[in-house]
């Protein structure tokens, strides 16, 4: 076992950990705060596997961005902290049995699949490619994400705002 | 660098282009037009007739769109071809029927300003859905899949006042979010698997004989998740009712009818790009041996047609037997595609164009009578035929389409189904498929018993319909007749847009 590969399990371990505590908290601020370290250590398997721009967006764009809009959420909301959560567990057995079919299934393909593999040395940084590859080959993607996140918007707009009875 | 092949590209989206810009109009005149929601409208009518004609013009061009700029390979993002441009037709007549319905039905009218977002929320429906027929990397189907879902989620429960609408698009919500995380797992195995997202090169790399088959099977089965949902086909139907009848009526039939048609252009072109390796001379798709889909096809289908029309037997709520019949017609429809063969592929286009007639004519009399009663109980259907006549025989015309019973288009549709089985040696599913439709007569009938059979009270009053409202009932009703009649011209038309751009 070399050093990438604690490093892995370290990050591994905070993602998941945090994010059990994360469905389980009876708390919404404590929630909040453990999908913080959730995030954080997405960002460094991330950073791990090479992929630098992604990593560092993960930051900006979640723990910066959106987990700190939702903490703001959460504590400009009166009386939220005070609900209680509902974190009971129903039907036990069924869905243990169809999660322990999936993760053997999952299992079995992670270990016995050839997966392709494509030799190349490591880039120092992917942002540039991502950028030329953005608005040449996937301009239409990258187009059509603009309308997407337009969408989003006009449809959060419409379900927030107040309705006269 | 060379961006030629964009710019050329950009010839083969027109009627996409149009959508976003009426799009960004309908935001823009939203804005500016406070008060008066009716131009909003008008500018997403005509949007929509534009994208329309562009779509008929080019109806036969083919080509790869978007292909990347360095010449690698010539497989684009998107595949432009006939079958595609058929479906964009029946997505944008859709449109355009439900236009007419949105501005005719007094859910939506009553929502006065919030009128412009409806519009652009359609807009942004419509134009998911006009991607998903051409898209042919699973990147640009994972995407237009999800800009559809994200505009259906807020119009399913675009009336907030009502629980029953907040329930529908929750539900609608959390069943397509785990069903597109299915569907994105599936894509990342394929990915890992292949090394390419685009269906071609997925296609050539089956031709190989390093397969893993395991893996490419569970992928495949999880890609099949997320689009069963789109179509609501059985194991994956769980939302349709609730859903359906929490929507909007004018929701609920452009649901049932424009993002299933997607969903089927997707799926079909799914299989056909991806996983078809070459056509044998009478049409039949020689299938990579990795994945059994013709099993799979056969199972799902006739699963969802039977649990569609058992279910749609003990509905009170016309807006739930509707959304029960939509998933039997899935079911059909499935079958046409189990065929696996451009023969089939036929038969689906044509059961298209004759289901979005029917549905929406149905829908739109269900609208009417919700106006009239705010309920869709059956009850509210008892001697319809004394109190609106013409309502109830358009009605009964859809319905009697909808079953599938001569001299009506449905009957037609299904036929050629039948044909497709039947010639394909599928005779067994062809007689499971026809005892369903026996089924189904039941809650079609029912409905009319209670129009016709039931002796109206002695202070039953009448009531008439707009004339608007009439002639495009009658224009509905009449050409669900007279295609069942004089129906080559859709046979024609079908037949010769079955060329999906293949290897």
């Amino acid at each position: 076992m070399n050093i990438y590969d604690l490093i892995f399990y370290l990050f591994a371990i905070i993602t998941l950990v945090s994010a059990v505590f994360v469905v389980t908290s009876k708390n919404i601020v404590h929630s909040a705060f453990n999908l913080l370290f959730t995030f954080f250590g997405v960002a460094g398997i991330y950073a791990l596997l090479g992929a630098d721009f992604i990593a560092v967006v993960q930051l900006l764009v979640y723990v910066g961005g959106i987990l700190i809009l939702l903490l703001f959420g959460v504590m400009l909301t009166n009386k939220i902290t005070n609900v209680d959560l509902r974190t009971g567990t129903i039907h036990i057995v069924p869905a243990a049995i169809g999660v322990g079919m999936l993760w053997g299934a999952l299992s079995a393909i992670a270990y016995k699949t050839n997966w392709i593999k494509i030799d190349s040395p490591i880039p120092n940084s992917t942002a540039p490619f991502l950028g030329r590859m953005l608005i040449t080959d996937y301009v239409l993607v990258f187009e059509l994400l603009g309308i997407l996140l337009l969408i989003a918007l006009i449809g959060a707009a419409s379900i927030a705002r107040r309705e006269k009875e | 660098m060379d961006f030629i092949s964009l710019f050329a590209s950009l010839k083969f989206i027109k009627p996409e282009i149009t959508i976003s810009i009426t799009l960004l109009l309908v935001v823009i005149f939203d804005i500016i037009f406070n008060e008066n929601k009716k131009i909003v409208w008008l500018i997403t009518l005509f949007g929509v007739f534009i994208a329309l004609i562009f779509t008929s013009l080019n109806l036969l061009v083919e080509g790869y769109a978007f292909s990347p700029v360095d010449g690698s390979h010539n497989f684009g993002l998107l595949t432009l071809d006939s079958f595609g441009s058929f479906f964009k037709v029946i997505v944008l007549v859709s449109t355009l029927l439900i236009l007419y319905f949105s501005n005719n039905s007094n859910e939506i009218i009553n929502t006065g300003k919030r009128q412009g977002e409806y519009y652009a929320l359609m807009l942004g429906m419509l134009l998911g859905m006009l991607f998903m027929t051409s898209a042919s990397d699973l990147i640009m189907v994972y995407l237009s899949m999800e800009l559809l879902s994200l505009s259906s989620y807020v119009l399913a429960g675009f009336l907030k006042l009502r629980d029953r609408d907040s329930e529908a698009s929750l539900k609608y919500l959390l069943y397509g979010a785990v069903s597109s995380a299915f569907m994105l797992f599936g894509i990342s195995l394929i990915y890992g698997l292949t090394g390419t997202t685009n269906l071609y090169l997925i296609n050539l790399y089956l031709q190989a004989p390093q397969i893993n088959y395991i893996p490419f099977a569970l992928a495949s089965i999880m890609i099949f998740a997320g689009i069963g949902f789109k179509i609501s086909s059985a194991p994956f139907h769980f939302w349709t009712p609730d859903v359906y009848e929490g929507a909007p009526v004018a929701i609920t039939a452009f649901l049932s009818v424009a993002s299933k048609a997607a969903g089927f252009a997707l799926f079909i072109r799914l299989l056909k790009t991806g996983f078809v390796l070459r056509s044998n001379e009478q049409g039949m798709w020689i299938l990579s041996d990795i994945f059994d889909w013709h099993s799979l096809l056969i199972f799902v289908s006739i699963l969802t047609m039977t649990l569609g029309n058992f279910s749609a037997l003990w509905q009170n709520n016309l807006k739930r037997m509707l959304a029960y019949s939509s998933i039997a017609h899935a079911g059909y429809m499935l079958l046409g595609v189990a065929v696996l063969s451009s023969q089939g592929v036929v038969a689906v286009l044509i059961y298209f164009f004759f289901y979005m007639l029917m549905n929406i004519g149905a829908f739109f009399v269900v609208s009417i009578i919700a106006d009239k009663y705010n309920s869709e109980d059956i009850h509210g259907y008892d001697s319809l035929g004394y109190k609106n006549p013409w309502l109830a025989a358009a009605f009964s015309i859809f319905l009697i389409s909808l079953t599938g019973l001569p001299p009506t288009a449905g009957f037609i549709g299904k036929l050629y189904i039948f044909i497709a089985l039947v010639d394909s040696n599928m005779i067994a599913v062809a007689v499971i498929a026809l005892l369903n439709t026996v089924v189904s007569l039941y809650y079609y009938i029912r409905v009319m018993k209670h129009m016709y059979l039931v002796k109206p009270a002695e202070n039953t009053e009448t009531f008439s319909t707009s004339p608007s409202n009439l002639v495009y009932l009658i224009l509905l009703s009449a050409s669900v007749l007279l295609l069942g009649i004089y129906f080559s011209p859709v046979v024609n038309l079908a037949k010769q847009c079955v060329g999906i751009l293949g290897l």
